[in-house]
């Protein structure tokens, strides 16, 4: 396989110099914003639906997109980024159950959803698995960034007559640390409006390439013909080859990868989190997904269609011996000129830097809220001042970066070994979302779903996916649709469709047998060895994982090990967890979303659909809790004292930066006029003089 | 046959098994009441929902077509487009009626 070194010119260096330096310059004046954990992790939930939109382009473009969607579109064309054309199925699920159960129930991250629906334990099992989720995630960034600027690299620095070579590793480390030193000081904010800049760039530059390599070729017309037809087909073929068919795909992305990228990719929910409210949530992921993705699957995949057809046409350009994972560079180098390819390569760097941030303060997040804070209560260390607390809060969010960024770099070694960034992250999709996407999708959708449920999918589902890993011949080929199985790297995608089966049967199975739990578990709580057999279970199912893990004895053995695990787990949650449906239900599923909005407003809430007001806004000393309106906005917004309102400055442009939420206080008669305290003006950002929009919330 | 597992069963088996989630989905959240279409806002979300799945099951098809030489290629877009701008105009039209 052919691979490059050198390509570009001291211009495009320069050129992708000035850019980081203009990047990282406009995240740090926005970094100024952040002034405590919510700003940090959230950005203070305030902003407008076409920033986050702009914002998540840079998360889910950036994110090793340009790299691996070239790869494949150059090995298969334009059936390449179909993944992007899949997400529509489960918005409904996302829209209508997901988001406003998060944003309502004020969870901050996605473990804390399993400590308030389940318990604590499930928390702590899905802390873990969403840490590797997550550290996994940020080594596939790291993986691309690093294999991005390689061909860019000459093969060796020469410093001091010393000989340095330049290797994957050793430019995956520099990267982590520039995106490290990013990420610490700027926070939420920050690479919100960073990847707002960013979102329009990537879109500019992947498009501006598209037309280059149109241009160069002669024509659409000419690149259209060029193109063998199947490679313009948009969807793959059904079961062939093995590293890129339509049917694993399907389930390793459009089922696995969209539930996981929309429901448990915490990256993406704290964006959605960070939106003023629920609709404005509906608003940026809609358009995101009907107008942008299908721009965006242009974007990214464009340079290996036209490595293609210029491979077709002259062979001794672009030789098809081309290393995949290079093509978009060596594309953008043949036709976009010096300082142009520079900008290019600036653009998706920065991208890809983006998405890695995005999730380094995700985990950082995660790293926070369920790990540090509960450690601390645990400790009995909580002090006593809020501000100091969230002084020692934010630092230690900043040690979690810089841990995580060093643990996400260590996650590159298990992935460097696949053909391709695309393999690589299709097995890490399969391997690693299943557990916790059957564990949100049921505890979100389905009431009856227990903690002796839950936990047993987290053991018992990774017990059976470890089995399938280890025997894929025998468990994963019954679902294979056909797929000749690679040795190398045996079902890479299709093993999502078994490891969902598996989790999801162990789910099922475990809740619809509750009763039979209930039953077994009463009968031992009257015997006088109750907590002999308790821990007789704890320890023997903590055995038999174990037994599994590390592959102690046959296949025979371990089956048997994972069906006693099957039945063993439930019965010891069912024991400890204290569980009431009807209290850990209450808000936390999609059949209670009223009662979630109830308790988030605190009290009854008010649908009357009223009309937006302009207002002028005085300061003046009172309740911080409360705004005070005059009589006839608040007729107006058909609003009463108590509902929940959201003041943002006029300039719609800001996109909610400079806004507040509170409630309505009582009215006075100064109509065209909000009062507002002093803290209220400060924490909302406004500017003397400046109107503001009012909207009631509900 | 060949071309069938390249064209239309990878189309089939998506819009299959998608449109049955989907529409499992669109079920599930109405009969649990989080998507309440007594709600004026809820009701312009189901246009959006049911407009997304029938816009890209025309974006697969015709460029399914186009790739077969069926139709041309610069049928997509102008196709896709017009959609788009019936999509935006009948939302219009749906927040005005709403809100009356």
């Amino acid at each position: 396989m052919q691979t490059f070194h050198n390509i570009g010119t001291s211009t495009d260096w320069i050129v992708m110099v000035v850019y980081f330096m203009v990047i990282m310059l406009f995240g740090s004046y926005f970094g100024r914003y952040t002034k405590n954990t919510s700003d940090f992790f959230f950005g203070g939930r305030r902003f407008s639906w076409w920033l986050i939109t702009m914002s998540i382009v840079a998360t889910g473009v950036g994110s090793h997109s340009f790299v691996k969607y070239s790869a494949k579109g150059f090995e298969h064309g334009i059936s390449s980024s179909m993944t992007y054309l899949n997400d529509w199925f489960f918005i409904p699920f996302f829209m209508f159950g997901w988001l406003p159960i998060i944003v309502y129930s004020k969870v901050r991250s996605i473990p804390e959803y399993f400590e308030k629906r389940f318990s604590p334990s499930a928390r702590f099992l899905a802390t873990i698995l969403l840490l590797l989720y997550m550290i996994g995630y940020i080594g596939i960034g790291f993986l691309t960034l690093g294999k991005a600027v390689i061909p860019m690299l000459p093969e060796a620095f020469t410093i001091f007559g010393i000989t340095l070579p330049v290797t994957l590793m050793g430019a995956i480390i520099v990267i982590a640390i520039i995106t490290g030193i990013y990420i610490t000081f700027g926070g939420q904010t920050a690479v919100i409006f960073t990847d707002l800049l960013q979102g329009f760039i990537l879109l500019f530059a992947g498009m501006l390439l598209f037309f280059f390599g149109i241009t160069y070729l002669g024509g659409f017309d000419i690149f259209w013909n060029l193109l063998p037809m199947e490679w313009k087909l948009p969807l793959a073929d059904f079961n062939q080859p093995s590293n890129f068919n339509f049917v694993g795909i399907f389930w390793q992305d459009a089922i696995a990868g969209s539930i996981g990228f929309l429901f448990m990719n915490q990256g993406l929910i704290m964006r959605f989190m960070a939106c003023k409210n629920v609709n404005e949530g509906r608003k940026a992921a809609a358009v995101n997904i009907l107008f942008i993705l299908p721009i965006s699957a242009i974007v990214v995949g464009n340079a290996g269609w036209v490595g293609k057809a210029i491979s077709v046409a002259s062979p001794h350009i672009v030789s098809p011996t081309v290393s995949p994972d290079q093509i978009f560079v060596v594309v953008a180098n043949i036709i976009a000129s010096p300082g142009m390819f520079g900008f290019i390569m600036a653009a998706l760097t920065a991208a890809l830097m983006s998405t890695v941030d995005t999730l380094i303060n995700a985990t950082a997040a995660i790293f926070i809220n369920d790990v540090y804070r509960p450690v601390r209560l645990f400790l009995k260390r909580m002090t006593v001042s809020d501000i100091e607390r969230d002084r020692k809060e934010l630092r230690a969010a900043r040690y979690a970066s810089i841990g995580v960024t060093a643990f996400g770099v260590l996650a590159v070694l298990a992935f460097k070994n696949f053909p391709t960034v695309y393999e690589a992250h299709g097995y890490f999709h399969s391997t690693l979302t299943p557990p916790l996407v059957v564990g949100i999708f049921l505890g979100v959708f389905w009431k009856r779903f227990t903690p002796a449920a839950v936990i047993t999918t987290f053991v018992g589902g990774v017990a059976l996916m470890i089995l399938g890993a280890r025997y894929p011949g025998i468990l994963i080929a019954p679902f294979d649709h056909g797929i000749e199985m690679n040795q190398a790297h045996p079902y890479s995608y299709i093993r999502a469709l078994y490891n969902t089966l598996a989790c999801s049967v162990a789910a099922v199975l475990v809740t619809i047998t509750t009763r039979l739990q209930v039953k077994i578990i009463s009968i031992i709580r009257k015997g006088q060895n109750k907590k002999i057999i308790m821990n007789a279970i704890i320890g023997l199912s903590i055995v038999l994982f174990f037994v599994v893990l590390l592959n102690i004895s046959n296949i025979y053995i371990q089956c048997l090990s994972t069906a006693y695990i099957l039945i063993l787990v439930p019965l010891a949650v069912t024991y400890f967890v204290k569980y009431d449906e009807t209290i850990n239900t209450n808000g936390l599923t999609a059949g209670s979303i009223n009662i979630a909005r109830r308790l988030f407003k605190g009290d009854e809430p008010n649908d009357l659909v009223g009309e937006k007001v302009i207002v002028h806004f005085k300061q003046v000393e009172g309740d911080e809790n409360v705004v005070h309106f005059s009589n006839e906005e608040m007729t107006t917004m058909k609003a009463k004292t108590g509902d929940l309102v959201y003041l943002s400055d006029k300039r719609k442009w800001m996109g909610g930066l400079k806004s507040i939420h509170s409630v309505f206080g009582s009215p006075h008669n100064q109509t065209g006029t909000v009062y507002i305290t002093p803290s209220q003006f400060k924490h909302g950002l406004f500017v003397e003089g400046k109107l503001l929009d009012a909207e009631k919330e509900m | 046959m060949e071309l069938f597992s390249h064209t239309w069963l990878p189309f089939i088996y998506l819009y299959g098994f998608g449109g049955i989630l989907f529409f499992l989905g669109i079920i599930i959240t109405v009969k649990a009441g989080s998507f309440d279409l007594n709600r004026i806002t809820h009701k312009k979300w189901m246009w959006v929902l049911l407009f997304g799945f029938v816009w890209y099951l025309m974006m697969h098809a015709l460029m399914t077509w186009a790739a077969l030489g069926i139709i041309s290629v610069y049928t997509v877009p102008i196709v896709l487009l017009g959609m788009a701008a019936v999509f935006i105009a009948v939302t219009l039209m749906l927040k005005r009626i709403l809100k009356a």
